[in-house]
């Protein structure tokens, strides 16, 4: 306390009060709209896809459809007519979401007793009981499909695995992970700039890297008719969905 | 278009067809018209009328009803006669009845015999000079001479076309929009006539139709969907065996 230089007994000063920062809520609240609300470019009436977005929210209030990426593992339990106990399980990583509105599918791959095997499946139809993330996040690229001619040990994933936790605030994890591939012929030259692959690491002598860049067309991304802007549109169908399911 | 889904989980793909301010424009008498039912005159679509001479809008005015894109004559009963100026909506139909829907087709403009009529063509090498999709012979010796109605190169598409018997699965009252099952000739946005499916098979679904037509200001409150019985609903739990 400072010393009372004028005798007169000091003032009482109040501590200053403890600024709480929450860092939770600074940490800019992470939005998350399934690819498959967002219209494609086309001339087909707003209305259709109102339509659409209605049923879709619809059945998200019913059945919940998690956020996942391209990359993350899921396990979908499907109702199927023939199985034993008339449900199918299957756990696999995503490695691509395709379709819009309530066509809307994704495709898991996994490699069971040595066969690889993909399912596409659609998120929206009443056959499937329930999806499940195993493990959130996001690879390099929006499209996996490379991993049918990379090493199996890359598309093995375990059957019975635990889900591992992921907290509500914290980032998506980028697994910076670069594929070893199987020796060619592969199924598509993944090497090509059209494909624009980041995740692979290419073991492929230096000649034909420069080779497969003939093929690039770097005039591709100044073009301004390719160009489609979705920020406007996205806050728009961003409000509508939450208010659909709230209610 | 979009897919639906049955009780049982199987996936149908179904067309949207909106009902945009149909009236009934003029009644036409069986001995009028000439043919051997009385005929009702309906037009769809508002348009403007600055378009068209004063001549044009005669129909219109009688009606007491904006200029309309589209007009279409329908084949009517005597007891199904509807004043005209009565707008007609998409509860006219119910799930669960046939349809049959008519439209002009995509043009393709001026197309080879290949694409027009399926024609094989040639094969692309081991000789073959200058001929690789033409139609090869058009007719025999003895004919000497090349039928009425040979297929030929010419313009394709851009025609009146009717998908028969397809089936409403769902009726939307606020927005008047009818899905109709499967695919329908025309491009996205096209104008379309909608009418009740002539199949013998879908006699017996097309019974107890909203007769003569819905009338909106009538007692009848209908809900916001109406759904056929098996379509699986998004407000039911996932389908189980």
């Amino acid at each position: 306390c400072r010393a009372s230089g004028d005798g007169k007994p000091a003032k009482f000063q109040p501590p200053p009060k403890p600024v709480i920062i929450d860092k939770q809520k600074q940490r800019a609240e992470r939005r998350f709209l399934s690819p498959e609300f967002i219209p494609p470019r086309g001339r087909t009436d707003p209305l259709k896809y109102y339509m659409e977005r209605k049923d879709m929210i619809q059945r998200r209030k019913v059945f919940n459809i998690p956020e996942f990426y391209v990359g993350s593992v899921l396990a979908v339990t499907t109702a199927d007519p023939y199985a034993n106990n008339k449900s199918n399980r299957f756990v696999g990583i995503c490695i691509q979401r395709g379709g819009k509105g309530l066509g809307a599918t994704f495709v898991l791959r996994n490699v069971i007793e040595d066969q690889g095997v993909e399912i596409c499946y659609e998120l929206y139809s009443p056959r499937i009981q329930a999806i499940e993330v195993l493990k959130l996040e996001k690879r390099l690229d929006d499209n996996l499909m490379y991993l049918r001619d990379a090493l199996p040990e890359y598309s093995t994933f375990d059957v019975n695995m635990k889900p591992v936790s992921h907290l509500d605030h914290e980032e998506i994890p980028v697994n910076k992970l670069q594929v070893r591939m199987k020796p060619k012929p592969w199924s598509k030259r993944w090497e090509r700039p059209k494909y624009n692959i980041k995740g692979i690491k290419f073991e492929l002598p230096e000649s034909k890297m420069k080779e497969a860049q003939k093929w690039s067309q770097p005039w591709l991304e100044f073009d301004m008719l390719r160009e489609y802007d979705t920020s406007k549109i996205e806050e728009k169908i961003w409000k509508e969905v939450n208010e659909g399911l709230k209610k | 278009m979009m897919p639906i889904w049955t009780k049982s989980g199987k996936k149908h793909a179904v067309t949207l067809l909106k009902v945009q301010d149909c009236h009934v424009l003029r009644y036409v008498s069986k001995e009028e018209s000439g043919g051997k039912t009385a005929q009702l005159l309906v037009g769809g679509k508002n348009v403007s009328p600055f378009s068209k001479p004063e001549s044009a809008h005669q129909i219109f005015k009688e009606a007491g009803v904006p200029r309309k894109q589209k007009v279409t004559t329908f084949n009517v009963t005597d007891d199904a006669i509807i004043k005209p100026g009565t707008p007609l909506y998409a509860a006219h139909f119910r799930p669960g009845q046939f349809v049959d829907v008519t439209a002009k087709t995509i043009g393709k403009g001026f197309q080879g015999v290949m694409k027009r009529w399926g024609f094989k063509g040639q094969p692309a090498s081991h000789g073959q000079t200058k001929t690789h999709r033409r139609p090869g012979a058009i007719s025999t010796n003895k004919a000497s001479k090349v039928y009425r109605g040979k297929k030929m190169p010419g313009k394709m598409g851009n025609i009146y076309r009717t998908s028969f018997g397809l089936k409403v699965w769902r009726i939307n009252t606020i927005h008047d929009i009818i899905y109709v099952n499967g695919s329908v000739p025309g491009h996205t946005n096209c104008l379309v006539k909608v009418r009740d499916s002539k199949l013998p098979t879908c006699k017996e679904y097309n019974k107890n139709p909203p007769f003569p037509t819905f009338f909106a200001d009538g007692d009848e409150k209908l809900p916001e969907d109406l759904f056929d019985e098996e379509i699986f609903q998004f407000t039911d739990p996932s389908v189980s065996y």
